[in-house]
């Protein structure tokens, strides 16, 4: 059950940096464009918001900003585009999508998602953080 | 239709320009916008008469809450502070803005006036005054 929106397909070969970048762009609007989608079918809309997980998404795409090598580029297009299929066809579950995507980065912590409460010590807290505190 | 014809080669002239000098013509190609607009139901001839004349006293065609809404989104998407101006014309890259955060800004320009912008569209917009010309040129088409 792939979206009609789905046109990345798997035949790709970049032989240029120029023509990879212009594949990630066009993948990147296909996620942005699938966001609205997915909001509706993982239920996220009291968790977050359309931008935030479009900033999100625009993270993952930052972190492998350093690559220069466009058969690389290709292969993390290609693995983004199945990553993307499997949410976007109900493949994943909500908590997949919650913990890899809205509370992943850190700084997103919607206080309805239902942290434990703490009972006025945050040894967890720091544990969690690291080893050494 | 001769007038069509006439209109359209108005247009191609005005679009040469207008995706040249960036600085100047962002205003001459949205009041061709506006003029394009009022054509269905003017006479075709008296408009493009009133285009060439060259007399631009109209203000910019994009609407100012048009302006506004596009500033507010490319501040928050860029997470600019407050006391930094954000004029019409500032470039994105100025702003800190890379490739991706352009692309971003569209998207998310995309979803807020519901339009949709083609790639090549939105690979030359580089300021905030041309994605409001955009949004305007979209918005009367659809």
């Amino acid at each position: 059950m792939a979206s009609p929106l789905r046109q990345v397909g798997t035949g790709a070969n970049s032989q240029s940096l120029e023509e990879a970048r212009k594949r990630v762009f066009h993948f990147f609007r296909e996620a942005c464009r699938s966001i609205p989608q997915i909001m509706e079918t993982y239920n996220l809309h009291e968790v977050i918001t359309t931008s935030q997980l479009r900033s999100v998404v625009a993270a993952q795409f930052r972190k492998q900003a350093h690559v220069t090598n466009p058969k690389v580029i290709d292969m993390l297009i290609i693995k983004g585009d199945e990553e993307l299929r499997n949410c976007l066809d109900h493949s994943k579950q909500r908590h997949h999508i919650l913990g890899q995507y809205v509370i992943a980065q850190g700084g997103l912590i919607p206080s309805n998602v239902g942290a434990v409460s703490s009972g006025g010590s945050d040894f967890l807290q720091k544990f969690y953080n690291s080893n050494n505190f | 239709m001769a007038s069509a014809s006439a209109s359209s080669a108005l247009v191609r002239v005005a679009a040469a320009p207008s995706w040249n000098k960036k600085q100047v013509v962002p205003r001459f190609s949205g009041l061709k916008a506006v003029s394009l607009g009022q054509q269905r139901f003017a006479f075709p001839s008296f408009q493009s008469s009133q285009c060439t004349s060259g007399a631009l006293k109209v203000v910019c065609a994009a609407k100012p809450e048009t302006l506004s809404k596009v500033c507010d989104i490319v501040k928050s998407q860029l997470a600019l502070s407050d006391d930094k101006p954000l004029t019409p014309e500032s470039k994105f890259s100025d702003l800190g803005a890379d490739s991706l955060d352009t692309v971003e800004i569209v998207m998310a320009l995309e979803e807020e006036f519901k339009i949709s912008v083609e790639e090549e569209n939105a690979g030359t917009i580089t300021t905030v005054q041309e994605a409001a010309d955009l949004i305007e040129r979209l918005a009367v088409k659809s």
